[in-house]
């Protein structure tokens, strides 16, 4: 028996059937993890090696290149790129999309290992590091003090890190800003050298005299005793007491020659939230952990841990990811909910009836709450992606249920029983609507199929809309007859409520079908005047692509900014402090949107994971800042950072660098600004330098460009101590042991460890800070030879200032330097191809190349994917056509209605100022399923009259006027489902607004076009066809 | 003995049956699902794309005497639901087995 007729048979059965799906779904539903977007494996993995001493172009040379020829036969690799600098070769290799990236680490291992041997001698063996957005953090504290600020470290160490750190799914937790103890013994060099000690002998005094040594256990009596020396000390203060040598006679004390500073670290990196100092709490997922539930279990413990702080000691939060997520999903979720509405609405104008409506509506949590299983059982979340499937769905389920109401509801008006015609109605067209639900999964299933980043997102939405189709369709030819036989009755007499509300509509409704039949009847008089109009429209809308710029992702208000700001290397630390002081002052005071702002200055040290893998120094400044709701606010994110970026300009001519950076870093993907990279490709030094020189120029006079960035750094002053080896043989010396005296005395020598409640301090002997500021300084350093004779470094060698030659960045095996710029306020398309225009007319020297890349890349990456696409689709739905029909010409006159569908998004984003963007293609997309399906609900019918035996323009114009209404009422309910996507204000509104902009506009567009010229190519075919016949006939007469 | 063939819109066969029972006539013969279309202006039964309703079709042999009251019936259902489309023809049965 069919599914309608055992469904209709037994519907006790069909309504437990779907009940336990919907319970299913939203148990599945309640277990949903939240996220902005599905789950997208990282497609990088770093080889970092490490081979001391060696220059930039030493590793260059002798350890990048022979790794990047071996790990360039790795397969899938997109790209290899490498960053060459002092002692440190960085790989990255950028692979493909879609890929294991378990299985390619364990290729790039091979591969190692097959490299190693030929790698320099004293070179680290590589290590391989991989990459992904987890490494991004999730939360950023802040974290304020006054008189705790001395110990501020061990109490956030203690009290906040290491709780948070034990939360499930938290990776790392990082303290900035907050130095850590450190006790210092800072020697006075000409005591020093009066007393005849060196820094070595007074370092290694304390670390002897440092100590707890257990002696064995000796037996007394009949009782066995532990014997300890107990050397440790108690106290700092202590140290400055402990005898370190003698002169004359006399004892000389540790504060003879050297004062005991009980303090913090020296150079660190430091905080400043709101314009005070204090510190940064960085929380850093693990791998694959929900962002969202992490974020919510750290925020729930914050007050606990408040609790336990000394009351001077506040903790703030200056970033939360999981907010924007939150706040997007629960935009998208208010979006469904209006589309559900709108549809309702509509459903009902049309239907007039409340039971009809009711039937209709109930396709709609079905098919959706089942969705909810799939994503479950996938392991997938609810994200930006999953909840646009169901926005884009809730229109299209219901157009199966309307065909099969319809129908029943013709059946019980002709007389039959509800339930006969329950299993008739649906019987007669079962067929159609199976078909034309396999023409929107001819469509959506090709999604699953994209590869590349593209691929990664719309994966998902494929699924779910190919899902939702099969359970509404499954639920149209099982729940609907269904309720149709149980609800539906044969009611001549209506309520007066029903005669007032609903009569005017009906009345309106019937002139609306008279008024297009009239208009059918003209346009089919007017053939030719008809098919030359709506090519011409075409066509002209074609030119208005020229107008329609195009980029990669629009531009998400997360309502978060980060700067990074470089001042010319060198600086002081405290000027750097000082700019940002100003700086600070000034945003603060003149952005009301600021909600947090916080900066950190300064190197950051080596056991902050988060900060050690940007770059930082005493120059580097990064800043973050939170802006309020979008929504409560009037400037948008990209004008506040365009105003940024001139305060910037205007008032810090000392800023080498800045960078802000909409969405908090450069270069995610999506949601950022784009960027347009040009990539210089030249081995020469020099002059690829002049040439990005050249290049920032010419972006910079280009419209729409900021932050013109050059990746190379400016060549490093330092200082360098050039030994003469001869002397120092003569002196007995070693280079090395020279070395490590100049190193103990500057950066000082790490003596021994300070024990107090568990923790442990370094001691560090050095130089007097003010014994240590000029190169006289440095010059009078003593080196003693190994027979005791103090030699001056000066007599040793010279201090020397050099330029080291910076970073050496490679991509593809080849030099190269990027010159970066993010677009802002023009499509990028159109910068791209203006500074493609100026490029053309550069002078370039011979052996330079230049590339693009950047957002640029991935945009023509993604929209060659996503056009190939579309080429499948539009083969798949003719296919589809074509065997429903049963004729390779009535497709082919529907396909025509993509024409002006695609005419529609080009007009709608025109007018509407939005770029044809990765969403907007989508929407495009989704449209070849849409628009084609109110031609085959036209054809349908007029075949169906023609078969009936009407004439060919009665049969058009009697089959249009039947089927404006259900074309019209699906297209609405299409429409109406999209609009609150189009015009939404939420969080995250911007990056589905072209979306739904572009289906609006597509089917808006097509489906007036559609109802005017579908009829008139079918009369034209139709005709020739007849014309044929007839031409047979009356040969076959004549012989 | 009379032989009664009828034939109906598939909608109507429940109430067909019905009928028959009512009538007091226990046996028939059903077609199932077959074609056709009515000599006026019946519309055509053929479940196909353009006539996609069908017919079901039925003999029942039963006493002369129960004959009025089983057209009677039907005719009633005929009435009620004239859309859909029912016909009866009668006639005589010369021998049975």
């Amino acid at each position: 028996m069919s599914l309608y007729g055992a469904a209709v048979k037994r519907p006790i059965m069909t309504t437990l059937c779907f009940i336990t799906v919907i319970i299913l779904g939203l148990f599945s539903l309640a277990k949903l993890p939240i996220d902005l977007y599905p789950d997208i494996d990282t497609n990088t993995i770093m080889v970092i090696t490490i081979y001391p001493g060696a220059s930039a172009s030493d590793i260059e040379q002798n350890v990048t290149k022979p790794l990047e020829n071996t790990l360039n036969s790795v397969e899938h690799l997109k790209h290899i790129t490498s960053q060459s600098r002092e002692n440190t070769s960085v790989i990255t290799l950028e692979f493909e999309y879609g890929y294991d990236i378990d299985v390619l680490t364990n290729d790039v291992r091979d591969k190692l290992d097959m490299v190693e041997s030929s790698l320099p001698d004293d070179c680290e063996n590589p290590i391989i590091f991989k990459f992904s957005t987890d490494m991004i953090p999730i939360c950023l504290l802040s974290v304020s003090a006054k008189e705790s600020m001395a110990g501020l470290y061990k109490i956030l160490d203690d009290n906040v890190a290491n709780p948070l750190a034990r939360v499930d799914g938290v990776g790392s937790v990082s303290i900035s800003g907050a130095p850590k103890r450190e006790i210092h013994v800072y020697v006075d060099p000409a005591r020093l050298e009066a007393y005849n000690l060196s820094v070595e002998t007074i370092s290694a005094i304390i670390q002897s005299e440092n100590r707890n040594v257990p002696g064995g256990s000796f037996d007394v009596g009949s009782n066995t005793y532990a014997l300890r020396v107990q050397g440790e000390f108690d106290d700092s203060s202590q140290l400055e007491n402990l005898p370190v040598g003698s002169y004359n006679g006399r004892i000389v004390y540790l504060h003879d020659v050297a004062r005991v500073d009980d303090s913090l670290e020296e150079r660190t990196q430091e905080t400043y939230i709101g314009g005070e100092a204090g510190a940064m709490i960085i929380i850093q997922k693990q791998s694959g952990a929900n962002s969202v539930a992490i974020s919510e279990k750290v925020m729930k413990m914050l007050p606990r841990l408040q609790r336990n702080l000394p009351s001077d000691v506040k903790i703030g939060v200056i970033v939360d990811t999981s907010d924007n997520i939150r706040n997007t999903i629960a935009s998208l979720e208010e979006t469904v909910l209006y589309a559900l509405l709108f549809v309702m609405i509509v459903v009902f104008v049309f239907l007039g009836r409340w039971r009809a409506t009711l039937i209709i509506i109930i396709t709609i949590p079905v098919s959706l709450i089942a969705s909810f299983i799939y994503l479950f059982a996938t392991g997938n979340s609810l994200n930006i992606v999953s909840l646009s499937a169901l926005s884009i769905s809730i229109g299209m389920v219901v157009d199966d249920a309307i065909v099969v109401l319809e129908n029943v509801t013709t059946h019980i008006e002709r007389g039959a029983d509800p339930r006969q015609a329950a299993v008739h109605g649906t019987n007669e067209v079962a067929i159609s609507v199976i078909a034309s639900t396999l023409t929107l999964i001819a469509v959506f299933f090709p999604l699953t199929l994209v590869t590349g980043m593209t691929g990664v997102l719309f994966r998902q939405l494929g699924w779910m809309v190919t899902i939702m189709m099969i359970i509404s369709t499954t639920c149209a030819l099982s729940l609907t007859p269904m309720l149709c036989s149980q609800w539906l009755r044969l009611s001549t007499h209506h309520s007066r409520l029903y005669d007032k509300l609903y009569v005017p509509i009906e009345r309106a409704l019937d002139r609306f079908d008279n008024a297009y039949a009239s208009l059918l009847r003209l346009v089919i008089s007017h053939k030719t005047v008809t098919i030359i109009i709506c090519l011409g429209t075409f066509v002209g809308s074609i030119f208005l692509m020229r107008f329609v710029g195009t980029e990669f992702f629009p531009t998400a208000d997360n309502g978060r900014l980060g700067v990074n700001i470089e001042l010319p290397i060198g600086t002081r630390v405290e000027i750097a402090k000082e700019s940002m002081a100003r700086l600070d002052a000034q945003w603060r005071a003149e952005y009301p949107e600021i909600e947090a702002i916080s900066y950190t200055v300064g190197p950051a040290s080596s056991d902050n994971t988060f900060a050690s893998l940007s770059e930082s120094g005493s120059h580097i400044i990064s800043m973050n800042i939170r802006l309020s709701d979008p929504g409560k606010r009037k400037r948008g994110i990209k004008e506040i950072a365009a105003q940024m970026r001139k305060d910037i300009e205007r008032g810090y001519p000392e800023f080498r660098k800045a960078q802000v950076n909409v969405g908090g870093g450069r270069n995610q993907g999506m949601g950022g600004q784009s960027t347009v990279d040009f990539e210089i490709y030249g081995y020469d030094f020099t002059a690829t330098d002049s040439v990005a020189r050249d290049l920032k120029q010419i972006l910079a006079g280009i419209e729409g460009t900021a932050d013109i960035t050059i990746s190379r750094s400016d060549y490093q002053p330092e200082y360098q101590v050039d030994f003469d080896r001869e002397k120092l043989a003569l002196y007995g010396l070693n280079l090395q042991t020279a070395a490590y005296y100049l190193r103990n005395r500057i950066n000082g020598s790490t003596a021994s460890q300070f024990r107090e409640d568990g923790e442990e301090y370094d001691i560090k002997v050095m130089y007097d800070p003010d014994a240590r500021t000029s190169i006289e300084d440095l010059e009078n350093i003593v080196i003693y030879t190994p027979t005791g004779k103090g030699v001056k470094l000066k007599e040793l060698g010279k201090v020397v200032q050099r330029f080291t030659p910076p970073t050496i960045e490679r991509k593809d095996r080849e030099r190269l330097i990027t010159v970066s710029a993010v677009v802002d306020g023009v499509p990028l398309s159109q910068v791209v191809a203006n500074a493609q225009a100026e490029i053309d007319n550069m002078h370039l020297p011979s052996g330079i190349i230049i590339g693009l890349s950047g957002s640029y890349e991935d945009q023509q990456d993604s929209f060659s994917d996503l056009l190939l696409l579309g080429i499948l689709i539009v083969i798949l739905v003719y296919v589809v056509m074509a065997a429903q029909f049963e004729s390779l010409t009535y497709p082919g006159i529907i396909m025509t209605s993509l024409l002006f569908a695609f005419s529609g998004v080009f007009i709608i984003l025109w007018l509407t100022g939005h770029t044809l963007n990765v969403m907007s293609m989508i929407g495009a997309i989704m449209l070849i399923g849409i628009v084609v399906k109110n031609g085959i609900v036209l054809i349908d019918y007029i075949t169906l009259n023609r078969e009936r035996g009407m004439g060919i323009r009665t049969a058009v114009i009697d089959g249009g006027r039947s089927r404006l209404r259900p074309v019209v009422m699906t297209t609405l309910t299409t429409i109406l489902g999209m609009v609150p996507m189009a015009i939404g204000t939420g969080q995250g509104a911007e990056m589905w607004r072209p979306m739904g902009t572009a289906v609006i506009g597509g089917l808006t567009f097509s489906t007036i076009l559609t109802l005017l010229f579908v009829p008139v190519l079918y009369c034209v075919f139709a005709g020739n066809g007849v014309h044929r016949i007839r031409r047979k006939l009356r040969k076959e007469k004549q012989s | 003995m009379k032989a009664v063939f009828i034939a109906y819109d598939q909608a109507h066969h429940e109430k067909v049956i019905e009928a028959l029972d009512k009538s007091g006539c226990r046996g028939f013969t059903a077609f199932g699902n077959v074609q056709g279309r009515g000599s006026v202006k019946g519309e055509p039964h053929y479940g196909s794309h353009a006539w996609p309703s069908l017919a079901s079709a039925l003999i029942t042999f039963v006493a002369d005497s129960a004959v009025e009251p089983l057209l009677a019936r039907i005719r009633l259902l005929d009435e009620a639901k004239p859309k859909l489309g029912l016909r009866a023809f009668v006639w005589n049965v010369e021998r049975t087995l």
